[in-house]
């Protein structure tokens, strides 16, 4: 059975409606705790996404983390905790931490609102004097805000449904009450001006399939600004690695849309702007690979043996010195002039943009027929290039290659929405294996890169004992050994790429795209 | 899902003390716990409050016509829940040798909760029998409670006989702690620092002869929850770090 949860109406008979429930049902009244609670969630709504609350109550002395489920108000996890850490492998280890983590992995936990109330703790008990159901009436306020109707919850007790039943039939009969439509925390964060689950790392845009090529390109433009846009705080702060992450994403595919935009924008608005995205993603990104490396230590360490792991630790302290000063030279660029000028004119052509059919030529006509060109066009580039490597293919030829299907992932991410679903995501899957093994051969074959060079600066800088070069030395023999891995696996997958079958999902895909009944 | 049995061949060694005390604690901490009261003298569920009776007898439980899902109960305490004692238990033995493969019931039994909890304590009637077999297969650890006697000593002796001359799918842990210790007494003294040196495997952890414990049938609570800051809590506290540690 679920929480029964109800609102009642009138904020001043919170006493009396306790008062005559109390008399009327017998219950025992423990003394009312006055709270204050912290809703959290990462930026992109992941608890929200997953269907549960994380809460930090405070009562009295007590600190409390919950974690529960929205809808039926079952408690999924809790701890005894006087502050919440910011992230979750800070928490005290265990199963819920466990199960904590798969939800919110590598993101911040972020304090979005802060609710103060009284909560009236009701009992019923049975002859044992066991507690067989509890109703709970919480009057609450958001801090610095709106006072939230009254909320009255009737709680389970496992293996007594039958009486929790009985009173929430009581409660329900009541016309001082009607059933809440969600719970506290939701409505405090609706009141607080937060639209839970609006943003996600996932690009969200519906392009208008009977629109021209013009509109599409810079409502996706338009879009990834956005992207960018709403992570710059959480990047400066640094206050987790998703931000810069997903603001490089948006980077990468604005390039990539901008390469794509060849006779739908003006040379000049390309030319300009593509030198600046370039800047960009060569400013962000060497914050970026200490942060990866920084993910990556707890990997490192789960593949050494436990004797080797404190000799990480030196390393995992120059990762994070080297992270502070990429991280402070970053933010000088997102906070100098050229970056001011470039987002205030970049904003400004998004805005308004102004654009004559001799500068681009393919602006005016259909915004599918295009997309499925320039899908066309990236699909027959990964074909070419894919066919084109060989045994003995220099890792410059798969880097290559890795790059193209990237381009080609995000001209389907992009321009998908002006295409069958469907279609999109079988011909996505198709690319996914392809990338993977492409993602995993370049990966382990700069990590390593990176790992010997990292060795030499500690060496120069005399932060490495004999017993770290050999952990690490440890550590690029294993992305060695997958990097071989990768690259043997590369044949088979580029095979399945290749395949008539997909070829045929590919075609079926551009033809929705030019039948006029797609549109 | 870790399973845990408190178990002592022989009865009154503050067994049911330590299985309440330490689902307790474990609950408070965040995990879920289940305690399952094999013992058909109900302590565990007379500390809990609740009624001595599973629906539908042990029994049907022991022989899988009912889920153990269907007659758990949650305790007063957060993430705290449990399967009450049931008199059909006295007869566990004959019910378990009616079955096919005795020694996997219980296991067999915990399966469809698994994913539930994170951990299951089971509280069993002091015994070895075929009740007992079962237990070991289906446990990760066995929680043995020791007083410093000599008598006791001995059944631990018999204990470690006979996990090690049985063949087990998977052996579980054996973690031993000295319980009900007087420090004022020297026979328990002396008698503790003869064990410890035969035996290096021992929990560190000693819980003491107090009158908290023996308060838990009056108050009809956990010790932590009633008296937190306690000698006996205490011990309790640093008896669960010592296990969680060794599992």
């Amino acid at each position: 059975m679920k929480v029964a949860r109800f609102v009642l109406a009138e904020r001043d008979r919170v006493e009396q409606f306790v008062d005559e429930l109390v008399d009327r049902e017998h219950l025992v009244r423990d003394r009312p705790v006055s709270w204050t609670r912290v809703v959290f969630d990462t930026f992109d709504w992941r608890l929200h996404g997953h269907g549960s609350v994380l809460e930090h109550e405070r009562a009295g002395a007590r600190g409390q983390l919950v974690w529960r489920d929205r809808d039926t108000g079952e408690v999924l996890g809790r701890f005894e905790l006087a502050e919440v850490p910011r992230f979750v492998w800070d928490l005290p280890p265990g199963p819920v931490t466990d199960r904590l983590a798969e939800v919110v992995e590598v993101r911040a936990l972020l304090p979005l609102v802060t609710i103060e109330g009284t909560r009236t703790p009701l009992r019923l008990l049975d002859d044992e004097s066991k507690t067989v159901a509890r109703v709970v009436v919480d009057t609450a306020t958001v801090q610095g805000g709106d006072s939230l109707p009254p909320v009255v919850e009737v709680q389970p007790v496992r293996g007594y449904e039958r009486q929790a039943r009985r009173l929430a039939g009581v409660l329900a009969a009541q016309v001082v009450l009607t059933p809440a439509t969600c719970d506290l925390a939701e409505t405090a964060l609706r009141s607080a001006g937060f639209v839970p689950g609006s943003y996600s790392s996932k690009l969200r845009v519906q392009l208008d399939p009977h629109g021209t090529a013009l509109e599409a390109w810079v409502t996706v433009l338009r879009t990834l600004l956005a992207t960018m846009e709403a992570n710059e705080a959480g990047v400066l702060d640094d206050l987790d690695s998703e931000f810069l992450h997903d603001y490089r994403v948006a980077v990468r595919r604005t390039r990539s849309v901008l390469g794509q935009a060849r006779r739908v924008l003006p040379a000049s608005v390309r030319d300009r702007f593509r030198v600046e995205f370039a800047w960009l993603g060569r400013e962000t990104g060497p914050t970026r690979d200490f942060d990866v490396f920084l993910l990556e230590v707890p990997r490192f360490a789960a593949r050494l043996p436990a004797e080797r792991r404190p000799d990480l630790e030196p390393f995992r302290a120059f990762l994070e010195r080297r992270q502070r000063a990429a991280h402070e030279a970053l933010v000088e660029v997102l906070r100098s002039a050229r970056y001011e000028a470039f987002l205030r004119d970049w904003r400004a052509f998004l805005d308004d943009p102004v654009v004559s059919p001799q500068e681009a030529p393919d602006a005016p006509r259909p915004a599918t027929e295009v997309a499925a060109d320039r899908i066309r066009r990236a699909y027959r580039r990964v074909v070419r290039d894919g066919r084109a490597i060989h045994d003995g293919s220099a890792p410059e030829e798969l880097h290559e290659l890795r790059k193209d299907a990237k381009k080609l992932r995000y001209a389907l991410e992009c321009y998908g929405s002006l295409f069958p679903a469907g279609e999109v995501a079988a011909v996505v899957k198709d690319l996914k294996g392809l990338q993977d093994v492409l993602g995993e051969y370049q990966d382990c074959q700069v990590q390593a890169g990176s790992l010997e060079h990292f060795a030499q600066e500690m060496l120069e800088e005399g932060t490495a004992s004999a017993a770290v070069l050999i952990t690490l030395g440890y550590l690029v023999e294993q992305l060695d050994e997958r990097e071989a891995a990768a690259r043997r696996a590369f044949e088979e997958r580029f095979a399945r790429f290749d395949a008539p079958e997909a070829h045929a999902r590919m075609r079926a895909l551009l033809r929705s795209g030019t039948r006029p009944e797609a549109a | 899902m870790k399973v845990l049995a408190t178990y002592n061949i022989k009865g009154g060694v503050g067994k049911t003390a330590t299985a309440v005390n330490l689902a307790y604690l474990a609950a408070a901490a965040g995990a879920r716990v289940l305690v399952w009261d094999l013992d058909p003298q109900g302590a565990a569920t007379f500390y809990f409050r609740i009624k001595p009776r599973v629906k539908g007898g042990g029994k049907a439980l022991v022989r899988g016509r009912r889920d153990l899902d269907e007659v758990v109960k949650g305790t007063d305490y957060d993430n705290l829940d449990l399967v009450p004692a049931d008199f059909s238990y006295r007869n566990l033995d004959l019910v378990l040798d009616a079955a096919p493969k005795p020694t996997r019931r219980l296991a067999r039994v915990l399966e469809p909760v698994a994913a539930e909890y994170d951990y299951v304590i089971l509280d069993c009637p002091p015994s070895i029998s075929l009740a007992s077999e079962s237990v070991f297969e289906a446990a990760d650890a066995l929680l043995v409670p020791l007083i410093p006697t000599t008598l006791s000593m001995r059944t631990f002796d018999q204990l470690d006989d006979f996990l090690t001359r049985t063949r087990w799918r998977r052996p579980p842990a054996v973690l031993a702690f000295f319980s009900m210790v007087d420090a004022r007494k020297r026979l328990h003294r002396e008698l503790m620092a003869e064990l410890r040196a035969a035996r290096t495997d021992l929990l560190d952890t000693e819980i003491p002869s107090a009158s908290d414990v023996e308060r838990m049938g009056l108050h009809r609570a956990p010790v932590p929850a009633v008296a937190p800051r306690s000698r006996s809590a205490a011990a309790y506290r640093a008896l669960w770090d010592e296990v969680r540690a060794r599992l």
